[in-house]
């Protein structure tokens, strides 16, 4: 088995607010192995967009502070690296793309000189030629006038345009790992597909790993290897794309997979998660998925009265098995490397809790023949000079 | 600017005489809003005494009908004018030219008073939860001023009214007491619901209304809103730019590119049978929620062109891939070269040329589409 190229081991950040600590990262581990794309996917609040800053130790302390736990980058611990030393780190062996292109980008400077400040301060080269690696970064993320657009601000380019420069940017010091923390999020889907097809190209040219940080399903399904799914800062699901789009685990999962209309499907009514996504100040006991978790009602209307017990969310009074209010599930390997935190996951009484590694990935994406191409067909069909 | 793009039409001659079908689909009902020809043109003012150096034509000749207790899907990507679309309509953004009615009155001639009146009937709910209710007022108030605005009720009856609307929506009728700040997103979408409904409105214009809310929440106010339209035959006017949710949602779909609708048909017959390039696209480009990839992906160059300085002919034609792959077969006299994403392409030549009007295609009625291509 190959060694991963990132190895996060039960890292625990807090961050101390007014109103006591909140833990917006609970024991979450998981590895990326290099050439893969590995997902984290959850919603709003879910600890996803921290667990990625962490990495990069980019959590303001105070008032965040890492509880414990380790980021180990190829044999180094991140978290025992002095200050400097994690500055040789940052955009050299990890960089990282945001969803907002226009905050990110500094809006004083030309597209040029910020490329080439990156270059400069991991390589030493001139001015010159960092504006020469500045020129062939915008070539290969696919601007075109690399030369011209170089003098450029950002507010005169689109956000699509932008975002690909934030790639260049990104890419242009050939870091072995990408965070990309939502990066298609604010952009058309004509323009997403774009920028999702540029980074998978990218990706195979280089062999580099990709964190793909998303509330987006779509965008999991048709670009990870492995998929980690968090809920109230754990990771609940942890699974190959094709085993957790398959055989979701979690009840959480499958209900995500069930709100979602697809398209070409037609359905009189959408399922839906009933109640909120917890708030980190008032986590319930226990499953934190509970108060909203299907199966556990199912469960306990046919078990018995004492293995259940009385819940109430959302102004609606319920019953829940009682090992759910009062004990957390940890995350077990419930079938052949497919991990998930729940009570009630197929074998997880006998299953016993690891951290998840998935040396996984997927073979490559071709539509099958079969699949309608409408602009072909439309060509042969429909056009007659 | 071309000859073409100067031409504005004189909307009521044309509208009298048009006889394509408006709508399509399983769409029966009477109409409760009729578009016609709607344009919505922003001048561009340069210089120390702002002179009118040009127009943006965020809505350029916009037709469609919403029936009662039926729901129009009209999508787009960002800039593409259905957010102005629906904003014209309910005379929040002064039109340009065309017809908007209301039950058969002309709205967009009517003056304050007979407006007010009217008003009451068709309701907006945004995008933005948070930026659209006034942190300042409780929700019970937030609620409750359009119903005392309009002389409705007061007092403790108008108070008993809200307490009902926040039932609906499915709200604790306690939260009336409380402020904005103290709700998550999804809550305050049903307040901004609750809100809308307060005057019992037969015309509904959501502007996506859920692409700021969480996938477990999206789904719930889908339902909320699915059920409010069962109870009340309310129309809806549903803007959005996810097609899978406008698709799930819409009993006619209408997309728009560059301030026109390029194609509308019913959600069904859209979504089987498309017959613009750039709806083919769209629908190419959604990513499934499916490891294994069922679809063809069109990926298409370049953006969506300035609406201040828009192309020549189909607006569509420097991203179409359908041009292209027609013109690679077609004669020389019938293509011409363009520039595309920086590259040179050669497509067919009437595409650069002439607009294509939106007419009715093989489909079925009522399902139509401007391209000069597809039949």
């Amino acid at each position: 088995m190959a060694t991963p190229l990132l190895e996060v081991k039960n890292l625990n950040v807090a961050f101390d607010t007014e109103r006591g600590q909140i833990r917006p990262v609970r024991d979450v581990s998981f590895s990326v192995f290099p050439g893969q794309t590995v997902a984290i996917v959850g919603e709003s609040g879910c600890g996803k967009s921290v667990t990625a800053l962490s990495i990069l130790r980019l959590i303001p302390q105070p008032p965040g502070r890492v509880l414990g736990g380790e980021i180990v980058l190829d044999g180094r611990n991140l978290l025992a690296l002095s200050e400097r030393e994690m500055r040789g780190v940052r955009g050299k062996d990890i960089a990282m793309i945001f969803q907002e292109p226009m905050t990110s980008l500094n809006p004083v400077f030309t597209i040029g000189d910020q490329i080439a400040e990156a270059v400069t301060l991991h390589q030493r080269i001139s001015n010159r030629q960092a504006y020469a690696v500045a020129e062939q970064a915008l070539r290969d993320v696919g601007i075109a006038d690399p030369g011209r657009r170089l003098h450029e601000y950002p507010h005169q380019m689109s956000g699509g345009m932008r975002q690909r420069v934030m790639i260049a940017m990104a890419l242009s010091c050939q870091p072995r790992l990408l965070i990309a923390d939502e990066p298609t999020t604010a952009l058309d889907v004509t323009i997403q597909a774009q920028i999702l097809e540029l980074l998978r190209k990218l990706q195979r040219e280089r062999g580099m790993s990709i964190l793909l940080i998303t509330h987006d399903l779509g965008v999991v399904a048709e670009n990870a290897d492995v998929v980690n799914v968090m809920y109230a800062s754990r990771v609940v699901e942890a699974a190959t794309v094709e085993d957790l789009f398959d055989r979701p685990q979690h009840p959480y999962t499958e209900g995500l997979f069930r709100s979602v209309p697809k398209l070409g499907q037609k359905i009189d009514r959408l399922e839906t998660i009933p109640g909120t996504v917890p708030n980190p100040a008032r986590f319930p006991t226990g499953c934190k998925f509970h108060p909203r978790c299907p199966r556990t009602r199912q469960l306990a209307a046919a078990a018995p009265a004492e293995q259940t017990m009385e819940a109430a969310a959302a102004g609606e009074r319920f019953r829940v098995m009682r090992v759910c209010v009062e004990q957390e599930p940890d995350l077990r390997e419930v079938r052949g490397r497919h991990w998930a935190s729940c009570h009630f996951a197929e074998n997880y009484p006998q299953a016993k809790p690891t951290a998840p590694q998935l040396d996984h990935h997927r073979p490559e994406v071709a539509a099958p023949a079969a699949a309608p191409d409408l602009i072909a067909t439309a060509a042969k069909e429909e056009y007659k000079p | 600017m071309s000859q073409q793009q100067q031409q504005t039409s004189p909307p009521t001659a044309r509208v009298a005489q048009r006889q394509v079908q408006l709508s399509a689909g399983d769409v029966a009902g009477a109409p409760v809003i009729e578009v016609r020809d709607l344009r919505t043109h922003f001048p561009i003012r340069r210089g120390v005494f702002s002179r009118t150096v040009g127009q943006v034509k965020a809505v350029d000749g916009v037709s469609f009908d919403v029936r009662e207790g039926k729901t129009l899907g009209l999508v787009g990507e960002s800039g593409c004018g259905k957010t102005t679309v629906g904003r014209t309509i309910l005379r929040l953004i002064p039109h340009t030219s065309g017809e908007v009615r209301y039950r058969g009155r002309d709205l967009l001639a009517l003056g304050g008073r007979e407006l007010r009146g009217l008003r009451r009937h068709m309701q907006i709910i945004f995008q933005d939860p948070v930026s659209s209710l006034n942190p300042r007022m409780t929700v019970g108030n937030i609620i409750g001023e359009p119903i005392q605005v309009h002389g409705i009720a007061r007092g403790r009856a108008r108070d008993e009214m809200v307490a009902g609307l926040l039932e609906r929506v499915g709200l604790d009728p306690s939260y009336a007491a409380r402020y904005p700040h103290e709700f998550s997103g999804g809550q305050r979408q049903r307040i901004g619901i609750a809100r809308a409904l307060a005057l019992n409105p037969d015309f509904i214009v959501c502007d996506e209304p859920v692409s700021a809310l969480d996938v477990s929440i999206q789904s719930q106010i889908l339902n909320l809103l699915d059920d409010l339209q069962r109870e009340r035959r309310i129309a809806y006017l549903f803007i959005a730019h996810n097609l899978a949710v406008v698709e799930h949602f819409s009993d006619e779909v209408a997309v728009m590119y560059l301030g026109r609708i390029v194609e509308r048909a019913g959600a069904d017959d859209l979504y089987a049978n498309p017959k613009h390039p750039y709806t083919m696209s769209l629908l190419s480009a959604i990513p499934e929620a499916d490891p294994r990839p069922k679809r063809v992906r069109i990926v298409l160059p370049g953006e969506v062109p300035s609406p201040s300085n828009p192309p020549t002919g189909c607006p569509f034609h420097p991203r179409c891939p359908l041009a292209r792959q027609v013109a690679a077969e077609a004669g020389a006299a019938d293509t011409t070269t363009i520039e595309s994403a920086g590259d040179p392409v050669r497509v067919l030549r009437k595409c650069v040329e002439e607009i294509p009007p939106l007419e009715q295609k093989q489909a079925t009625p009522g399902h139509v589409a401007a391209c000069w291509v597809t039949k």
